[in-house]
This record gives structure tokens, C-alpha cells and sequence, in this order.
């Protein structure tokens, strides 16, 4: 690449995915990116991906997405080889997999989307579709109902296949072994995963907790002049009032009662949730927990100090593995005495809207919501699949819902309740 | 400075670097950038300033950072006792103007490590050591220091670097930086050294060990550093000092009584010490009968 016009132009194009997917790149960036590959050169890959990391990805987990990003744009020969092997051969796959289908249903039944849809699909799910379409297929007697039929089923796995792509991106960041936990379904962690999870947890809690320090020094006074603190300060300098002190304000912290579904599906994520929660000091007065699955009962705040005991708390407690019914929950707790909501209170669900009797529970989620300051769930199913859940649509629309289903998206949250 | 020429400097100051260090310095010192430097506590991110001093034959001039360092402690503080006192001598003068303008000279101003790095004829190493303990204000106050290379004393007015000095910033991410902050560094993120790496370190640091010891230690604590269960990970001036340590002691052989002797150089936790000692039981109690011997 001897004409500096043409690695120019790559570049700025270059510099336009790393925008695309996320990373804050100015031209000024892109400007000495140019310039250290003019000195650099390009005879060694890796020095290239290392000089253009230093300068445009600024933290760990922007570095893992521009390695991604150099290492899909910049194709070493042997990758482009590969790859455009790999290409003539799923073409071939592709057309072949056209050709059965054609074989099989009337060409003007299904529209290209869906033939390509059909195409892409794994080979059990295509031979699983097929079997589908030799018993049920040419029926003579009401082909338009076999239409629709057929358009359904394309229609569902095409949703699925979507939703396998959303769940395959989220482990992108996986290339790196500590952040990548972070990107990862939490209801996916195995084991081993656990401690470096907890690990991971500890280490962000810590940061929000500074971010909090550091948000309250800077509005450290409330106004006030402390004019006996100021003249104290002054003798210093001969008695001249050189540099003023004022008063402190009074920080008033938020109330958290926290609603927490110990159902068998969702102990993990509650168990995290909590740990964000408990770890997050300076984030609230007090907090009150509450374990619900069929029944409901307050968590005494002793048990909850060492979270490494919980899971065994919840199973002596006797809810652990049960059903969910979140309305006798959030009825119990809007008529406990004296109240356990009210306005200075902020609520958090965590759970995953699956409940018996959810008109129910709708019901007392709209009383809770009445008395207390501000309602908030936490849902630790991924954003992807909230279309295809009911229950997801009629509490959304009753209180603000966050998605949680990772570490990275967990953080978020807490730092946005925290901080707001 | 060319990257093979930062290398021999490296080399000649027995730095143990990999290419992607050499790279990012070299990138970070041809555009001028501050280099901002994140890893776990011990990977030898300050190291990395002392290196670059010695080896460009700079003077480091370091501001450690912590919670409350403002200005005054950081860049400038006027000496009010001296002022005070070219008051009360200068009382007579009738010229308040010119008794108010000296009263703000060089004189009188206490030059802290930000303005003396800028202020240096000859240009120096500026460390900002832990700049994730200083507050957000000061990490705005940085923000014209790093970009522009000048810092503006509302007495005085602007003051503009004479010489433009390396500077190193290092972070625990004890919090999160500001985007304006790392927008204007150059960055890199040091993990901790694999085997190999570990090894060339012990051995240019401590060429008087035994190289067998030095084998068994560094593989010792890979296996301390990849164990879950160990909360505080050995730094890698942990790792040379517990070499030393068995050193001073005439260990030839990482055994497991020297392990257990020494352990308080590398493990610095009441609960990493409970997982030590269980994981002794479990190789004591191994199947091949060895007698907890170390295994390869």
C-alpha cells in the first residue's frame, strides 16, 4: 500500500465502524493514527493493531471491541483466503438448501426473506421443518389455512433465529476473559464462572461506591458560609480571610425496600442483584429485603452480611424451588404494618414477570406503586425476548423495567438508581 | 525516538518489555500524548515511568494523587508567610501597585510537580501516580495540562511548558475516568506477566537466585494467580521479594515447609493462607503417594 491516499481512505473508513460500534473517535484521533502508521509502516501486523489500539480504544473493554473490529477489517491473506472459501461454500449450501425447499412447497408461497431464512437454518431445525411439511403439506382441502400455517412456522424461526443472533453478539466481548463475563447471560454462568463473577461484582461496586464519594465532595457545601470554621482558617494568614469555609449539606439518602423472587430460575441473578445492592453502602439510609416465591418473608439484614451463605438461607427459609406469585407478595407488602412503602421509598423487583395470576399481581403492583416513592424492575431477561412475554408488556407498562441480564447491564442499572 | 532504539534503551536499563509496551511507549512519545496506564495494583505501571526516565535520562518528577489534592498541593501555592511579610516591611511604601505586583513574583510562588515539570528547561518524566484516588475536579483541572501542555495561575496568567515532559498517568480504576480525561492519553492496559515473562523479570532482577528456584517460583505463583480463590493476587514485587526471601533463607527447592515458611511475602490474606493450606491437605492426600511432592 504505497499511495498514501488509499490507507487514508481505509482508515477513515476504519475509523467509521470503530463509531458505529461504539468507540468515541474524533478526527484528531484518525489524524494521528495516520501519522504513526506513516512512521511505523506496515510491515508487521500486530505492531499496526497495537499502534491504532493505543491510540483509539481507551479502556479494556474498548480494547476488546477494537480488536474485533481491526481483526474483521484488516483481514490478514490467509483469513481472506479462508474466508472466501468459507463464502463459496455456504453459497453452495445456500442453494442447495433453496432447491429442497422449492422441491417441497409452491415457490410462490414463500418470499425470498423466508427462503433465505430457511436456508440459513441449522440442518436439524431445516430437517425438523421438513418432516413438518411432508405430514402436513399439500393438503387439497384448505390449502389457504396451509398457507398461513406454513407462514407461521417461518415466521417463528425466524424470530428464534434473530434471537440466537442477539444472544451470540452478547458474547462478543467474550474474546477477553475478564471483561467477557461481564457481556455474559448471567442465567448462562456455570460454576466455575461464579467466583470471578463475585469477583467482578466486588470490583464494581467498589467503583460505583467512588463514583458516589467523588459525586458528593463535589456538592460538598450546601451555600452556607461557617464563618467560625473561616476565621479559624484565617489565622493562618495573619487573620486575613483568605480562603472561605462552608457547610456541609446534609445528605439525605433514599429508602430501598427490595422485592426479590427466589424462585428456582431466578436465584442466581437475585443472588448478584443483591450483592450489587448490599455492597452499594452508600447508595441508600436503609434497606429492606423481602424473599418471595408462592410465600413471602423479610430477609433479616444479619443473614444477608455474608452473601456467601444465601442460597442455604434461602433453602431453610423454605421458599427456595417453589412457584412465583408476586401478587400475594406485593399484596403482603403494601399492607404490612407499620408501612413498608411510602414515598420516600424506592421499590426494586427482581424478578422475571413469570407469575401465576398476573392480572392479580398487575393490581397490587399499582397499589405498590401509589405508595411508594418510585418503582423500578430489574428483569433478568434479555430486552431480545420481552416481545414474547406477556407478562413482561403488562408490568412494563405499569413501572419502569430495566433489562439485567448481564453483569455489564446489572452495574448499569445500580448506577442509574443510584445516581438519579 | 524509532521503537528500536527505545528498545536498546530498555534493554540497557534491564526492563523486561513485550512488543505490544515497546509499541504503545514508542506511539505515545512520538505524538506527544500522556500515557495513561491501567492494571491491577503490582503490575509495574509506575515501574513503567522509572524505566522511561532512566532510559530517555530525564528527572521523574512524580505526584502521587489521593483524595482531597487540589491545586496548591499539585501544581502552585503562593508562600503567604512570605508575603506577609514583605507587607509588614514594605508598609512604609506608598506605591501599593508595585508593592501588589511583587507580591505575586516568582518569589514568592512554591512550585509544586506540575509546574515544575512544565516550568524544567531540560524536559523531565511526569508521573501522576493513582490519578483514580484523585477527585473529578482535579481530574478536570489536568485536562489543559494534558492537552495544551500549559496550566493558567489566575495571578499570573498562562504559563506555557518550556519543554514538553513524558507524562505517565497510572489508574487501579479504583472509579471509572472521565471519557475527556482518557480521550487525551494514549492507552495501555497491563496484565500480569504469563510464565515466561515472569521468569525473564526474576532472572534480570535476581541473577544471583538459583535459576531452579527461580523456575518453581514463578511457576508457583502463575498457579497462585489463576486460582480463583485467591482474593489478593502476588504482585510481581511480591514474586522478587519471596525469591529473595528464599534466597536470604538458602532454599535451593521450593518444598512445601519453605512454601509455608515464607508464604507471608506473597500471600497478604488470612483467607488466601486458608486456601494454601487446603490445598497442601489435597496434595498431601494425593493418589500417586508422592508425599506432597511438587508435581510438573
Amino acid at each position: 500500500m504505497t499511495d498514501p491516499g488509499v490507507y487514508l481512505m481505509k482508515l477513515s473508513a476504519f475509523s467509521r465502524m470503530l463509531h458505529l460500534e461504539g468507540l468515541k473517535v474524533s478526527p484528531g484521533e484518525t489524524a494521528d493514527a495516520a501519522r504513526i502508521l506513516a512512521e511505523l509502516g506496515f510491515e508487521s501486523r500486530e505492531q499496526v493493531k497495537t499502534a491504532l489500539s493505543t491510540i483509539y480504544a481507551k479502556s479494556r473493554e474498548e480494547q476488546a471491541i477494537f480488536s474485533r473490529v481491526f481483526d474483521g477489517f484488516f483481514l490478514s491473506e490467509e483469513a481472506m483466503r479462508k474466508q472466501a472459501k468459507a463464502l463459496a461454500q455456504q453459497d453452495i449450501e445456500t442453494e442447495r438448501a433453496k432447491e429442497e425447499i422449492r422441491e417441497s412447497v409452491e415457490v410462490h408461497d414463500l418470499n425470498e426473506a423466508q427462503m433465505d431464512t430457511y436456508a440459513n437454518m441449522p440442518r436439524e431445525t431445516r430437517e425438523k421443518l421438513q418432516k413438518i411439511l411432508d405430514k402436513y403439506g399439500h393438503s387439497e382441502r384448505n390449502p389457504e389455512l396451509y398457507t398461513n400455517f406454513i407462514h407461521s412456522v417461518f415466521a417463528k424461526t425466524l424470530l428464534e433465529q434473530q434471537m440466537r443472533m442477539e444472544d451470540a453478539s452478547l458474547g462478543g466481548e467474550a474474546l477477553d476473559p475478564d471483561t467477557g463475563l461481564m457481556y455474559r447471560d448471567i442465567a448462562k454462568f456455570k460454576d466455575t464462572d461464579i467466583p470471578k463473577a463475585i469477583s467482578i461484582i466486588q470490583t464494581l461496586t467498589r467503583q460505583l461506591n467512588g463514583e458516589l464519594t467523588a459525586k458528593r465532595k463535589r456538592h460538598g457545601h450546601s451555600g452556607k458560609l461557617d464563618f467560625r470554621r473561616t476565621i479559624r482558617k484565617g489565622l493562618e494568614t495573619g487573620g486575613s480571610l483568605y480562603r472561605l469555609k462552608f457547610r456541609k449539606k446534609r445528605n439525605r439518602r433514599r429508602q430501598l425496600v427490595v422485592l426479590c423472587d427466589v424462585s428456582g430460575s431466578m436465584i442466581q441473578f437475585s443472588e448478584f442483584a443483591l450483592r450489587f445492592i448490599q455492597a452499594l453502602n452508600q447508595a441508600s439510609e436503609s434497606s429492606r429485603v423481602f424473599l418471595f416465591s408462592e410465600n413471602m418473608f423479610e430477609a433479616d439484614a444479619f443473614s444477608l452480611e455474608n452473601m456467601d451463605l444465601f442460597r442455604n438461607y434461602v433453602k431453610d427459609c423454605g421458599v427456595y424451588g417453589k412457584g412465583t406469585d408476586l401478587g400475594t407478595a406485593l399484596e403482603r407488602l403494601c399492607s404490612m404494618v407499620p408501612a413498608a412503602l411510602n414515598p420516600a421509598t424506592t421499590l426494586i423487583i427482581l424478578s422475571d414477570t413469570k407469575t401465576v395470576e398476573q392480572h392479580r399481581a398487575a393490581q397490587a403492583l399499582l397499589s405498590a406503586k401509589r405508595m411508594a416513592g418510585r418503582v423500578l424492575w430489574l428483569n433478568p431477561l434479555p430486552m431480545g425476548h420481552w416481545p414474547l412475554v406477556s407478562s413482561v408488556q403488562t408490568f412494563q407498562s405499569i413501572c419502569p423495567m430495566v433489562s439485567c441480564n448481564t453483569l455489564h447491564s446489572l452495574a448499569e442499572a445500580c448506577r442509574k438508581l443510584t445516581f438519579s | 525516538m524509532e521503537l528500536e532504539a527505545l528498545k536498546k534503551k530498555l534493554d540497557e536499563q534491564k526492563y523486561v518489555y513485550d512488543e505490544t509496551l515497546a509499541t504503545v511507549l514508542t506511539v505515545a512519545l512520538k505524538l506527544g500524548r500522556p500515557l495513561l496506564v491501567e492494571g491491577a495494583a503490582g503490575v509495574g505501571k509506575t515501574e513503567i515511568a522509572k524505566v522511561m526516565a532512566a532510559a530517555l535520562d530525564r528527572d521523574l518528577v512524580r505526584l502521587q494523587c489521593y483524595e482531597g489534592l487540589d491545586e496548591s498541593k499539585a501544581l502552585y501555592e503562593w508562600n503567604y508567610q512570605k508575603q506577609l511579610l514583605s507587607i509588614q516591611v514594605n508598609m512604609a511604601n506608598t506605591d501599593s501597585d508595585t508593592l501588589t505586583k511583587s507580591l505575586f513574583g516568582d518569589e514568592y510562588l512554591l512550585e509544586r510537580p506540575l509546574l515544575k515539570s512544565i516550568r524544567s528547561e531540560k524536559p523531565v518524566v511526569l508521573l501522576i501516580d493513582e490519578i483514580d484516588k484523585a477527585d473529578e475536579e482535579f481530574e478536570a483541572f489536568l485536562l489543559e495540562l494534558l492537552s495544551e501542555m500549559q496550566v493558567t495561575i489566575p495571578e499570573v496568567g498562562t504559563i506555557k511548558a518550556k519543554s514538553l515532559p513524558f507524562v505517565v498517568l497510572t489508574s487501579n480504576r479504583a472509579r471509572p475516568l472521565s471519557e475527556a480525561l482518557r480521550r487525551r492519553c494514549a492507552y495501555l492496559h497491563i496484565p500480569y506477566p504469563d510464565l515466561e515473562k515472569e521468569l525473564s523479570i526474576l532472572r534480570k532482577k535476581l541473577p544471583h537466585v538459583d535459576d531452579r528456584l527461580c523456575v518453581q517460583v514463578a511457576t508457583a505463583v502463575q498457579k497462585l494467580r489463576s486460582s480463583e480463590a485467591i482474593l489478593k493476587k502476588p504482585s510481581i514485587a511480591e514474586t522478587l521479594d519471596w525469591a529473595a526471601a528464599l534466597d536470604a533463607l538458602g532454599v535451593r527447592e521450593l518444598t512445601p515447609d519453605a512454601l509455608r515458611q515464607t508464604a507471608g511475602f506473597i500471600l497478604k490474606n488470612n483467607e488466601d493462607f486458608a486456601v494454601l493450606e487446603q490445598e497442601e491437605e489435597e496434595t498431601k492426600t494425593c493418589a500417586c503417594g508422592c508425599g506432597g511432592h511438587h508435581h510438573d
